[in-house]
């Protein structure tokens, strides 16, 4: 989470209320490399419920509640295209949804050399996808679009 | 960090001193720098377990890296004669339960029903790199000595469910064959009887009733797949896996034991072992580079090292999220439990990865092999397969006591 200096906390709120009662209704799941309010579909998809949305310095962000607990946050960049995706919880969100046209080129990626039950690390052209997570334990990860995100955003900040 | 800077400089001749002489442990390893060797202990609570270049697929190798496997024999439920033994089954203390490849499996094993539709039970499990598709049955299974009756066992690939419901196979790339899977099968023995805490409440998207549709649903506890060991008539608080130490190039291969019950046996004595209790994940606290990472763990599963170190270089033209130091590091970790109890002065090697697979191509026992943790994980130290190596460590399962403490541990 960012840390906002006092005086942003008010402004941060009232972007956030306003982001949330243009789109929040709408954008419960958007999807990589497509339009911020181009993806109602994907609420009905998912069954979720979108917990907050978050303006930070570069990019927005939209968090969403999956029915099984899974978390999903999907990074918006300023011209309005999702550039990444992140997820954490009980079990990975799906990903054929998620990651929308990118989805078969992930699946297409040769296999790694090193590959186990428990990393997960394709690079594609453009997208890169991370993960890792164990049964019981959870699942985290990420999927990207090197090329667009915004100037300013450390890769850091994608979880 | 100076005493990090000096550790780095140093090489392999600390490491052969350092990070790979603690411990003894049976078995036998093949290779260059072949380690202790002896024979495992006979008990009829031991099972021989490898770390191999994996099972064989139309002739050739599948060539794995960091993988212990053993050999397990299935039969019908209640049949003695209609069995068979499948070797290359991964042993894995970081999932439960047993699951079989169908291509190997020459059975046909009876079907789950759920009680309250007769549809049959399904289940999706994810392993994170995909997803594996497939009925749970039940089955007697023998791995050592040891029988569990009518064991729950998830059958992958099974020709009988060929239509994978769209939220399974939207998980990714399906693992439904030898090669995909990299495996004859995966035996999880976690600290844990199930690998899911709610799914006789709360549908996760694992597992599935299917009549002629499939659809989520919940599972009675009794139904799910457990792991193996909790379902011995006797040893059946845990599981020991035992491997010798093996130099820091690698090796071949490497022979140990999976020695099931802890202080049940003369053979399976605690002894002066160590408990570090872990949390409802599976997962303790280890200390590296003065940061405690409160979501760490040890895992038989994992085929490598993976942590987050900015300081090392990753590999440039291929695997890119392993490491490739210029030079081998000796690194300082602590592990603590969930009890409280530390474990310092762990040391553990960092070879260059492409080195080391390239300098010696035969070799599937990689002790230095080491990669990155994701983004987001950043509160994580995963010890795989290479913290193994040269010891003797127990895996208590949750809830039951034994000479040194009560599961859910891990104990070495």
């Amino acid at each position: 989470m960012p840390i906002f200096r006092s005086g942003e906390i008010k402004i941060t709120a009232l972007l956030c209320t306003v982001l949330m009662t243009a789109l929040g209704p709408r954008i419960a799941g958007a999807t990589l490399g497509e339009p911020e309010i181009t993806v109602q579909s994907d609420v009905a998809q998912f069954r979720a419920s979108i917990k907050s949305s978050e303006v930070r310095v570069g990019y927005r962000i939209h968090e969403i509640q999956l029915p099984g607990g899974t978390l999903l946050r999907e990074f918006v960049a300023p011209d309005g295209n999702v550039f990444a995706v992140a997820w954490n919880g009980p079990t990975p969100p799906n990903l054929r949804q998620a990651l929308g046209k990118y989805f078969d080129a992930m699946i297409s990626a040769p296999k790694p050399k090193f590959a186990d039950h428990r990393h997960l690390q394709i690079q594609q052209g453009d997208l890169v996808v991370q993960g890792s997570g164990r049964m019981r334990a959870g699942f985290s990860g990420r999927a990207y679009l090197a090329s667009a995100i915004p100037s300013g955003v450390n890769l850091g900040d994608l979880h | 960090m100076a005493l990090m800077r000096a550790l780095r400089m140093s090489l392999s001749a600390a490491l052969c001193l350092v990070a790979i002489s603690c411990g003894g442990g049976g078995g036998s390893s093949v290779g260059v720098g072949s380690g202790t060797s002896s024979p495992p202990p006979a008990g009829n609570n031991v099972a021989s377990v490898i770390v191999d270049q994996g099972p064989t697929v139309n002739g050739s190798p599948i060539g794995s890296v960091n993988t212990l496997f053993t050999t397990i024999t299935v039969c019908a439920p209640g049949s003695t004669t209609s069995c068979q033994t499948i070797d290359h089954i991964q042993v894995d203390t970081g999932s439960y339960g047993l699951r079989l490849l169908a291509p190997v499996l020459t059975l046909t094993l009876p079907v789950e029903k759920l009680a309250n539709s007769s549809n049959s039970l399904v289940e999706c499990t994810i392993f994170l790199d995909g997803y594996s598709w497939g009925p749970v049955v039940t089955a007697d299974v023998q791995i050592g000595g040891e029988t569990a009756q009518s064991l729950p066992v998830q059958v992958i690939g099974d020709s009988r469910f060929p239509t994978v419901p769209a939220n399974c196979s939207g998980m990714g790339t399906a693992e439904d064959t030898v090669i995909a899977f990299g495996a004859n099968g995966i035996l999880g023995i976690g600290p844990f009887e199930l690998g899911c805490g709610d799914c006789d409440t709360v549908t996760h998207g694992i597992y599935y009733a299917c009549g002629t549709t499939c659809a989520e649903t919940v599972v009675p506890t009794a139904m799910q797949e457990p792991n193996p060991v909790t379902r011995f008539a006797a040893d059946n608080n845990g599981s020991i896996v035992d491997l010798p130490s093996v130099a820091p190039t690698g090796a071949v291969t490497l022979s140990g034991s999976l020695i099931f019950g802890i202080d049940t046996q003369s053979n399976n004595q605690s002894g002066p072992q160590t408990v570090l209790t872990v949390n409802g994940l599976a997962e303790l606290t280890m200390t590296f580079l003065g940061q405690p990472l409160t979501n760490s763990f040890m895992d038989s599963g994992s085929n490598g090292i993976f942590f987050a170190d900015s300081n090392i270089a990753p590999c440039t033209t291929t695997d890119t999220d392993f490491y490739c130091p210029g030079n081998t590091l000796t690194l300082a970790l602590s592990i603590q439990g969930q009890n409280g109890v530390m474990v310092n002065n762990l040391t553990f090697g960092v070879g260059n990865a492409q080195t080391m697979l390239n300098n010696n191509p035969s070799f599937n026992v990689f002790p230095l092999l080491a990669g990155t943790i994701p983004a987001g994980n950043s509160g994580t130290f995963d010890y795989g397969l290479a913290f193994f190596y040269g010891k003797r460590v127990a895996v208590a399962v949750e809830g039951n006591k034994t000479s040194v403490g009560t599961g859910p541990y891990i104990a070495f």
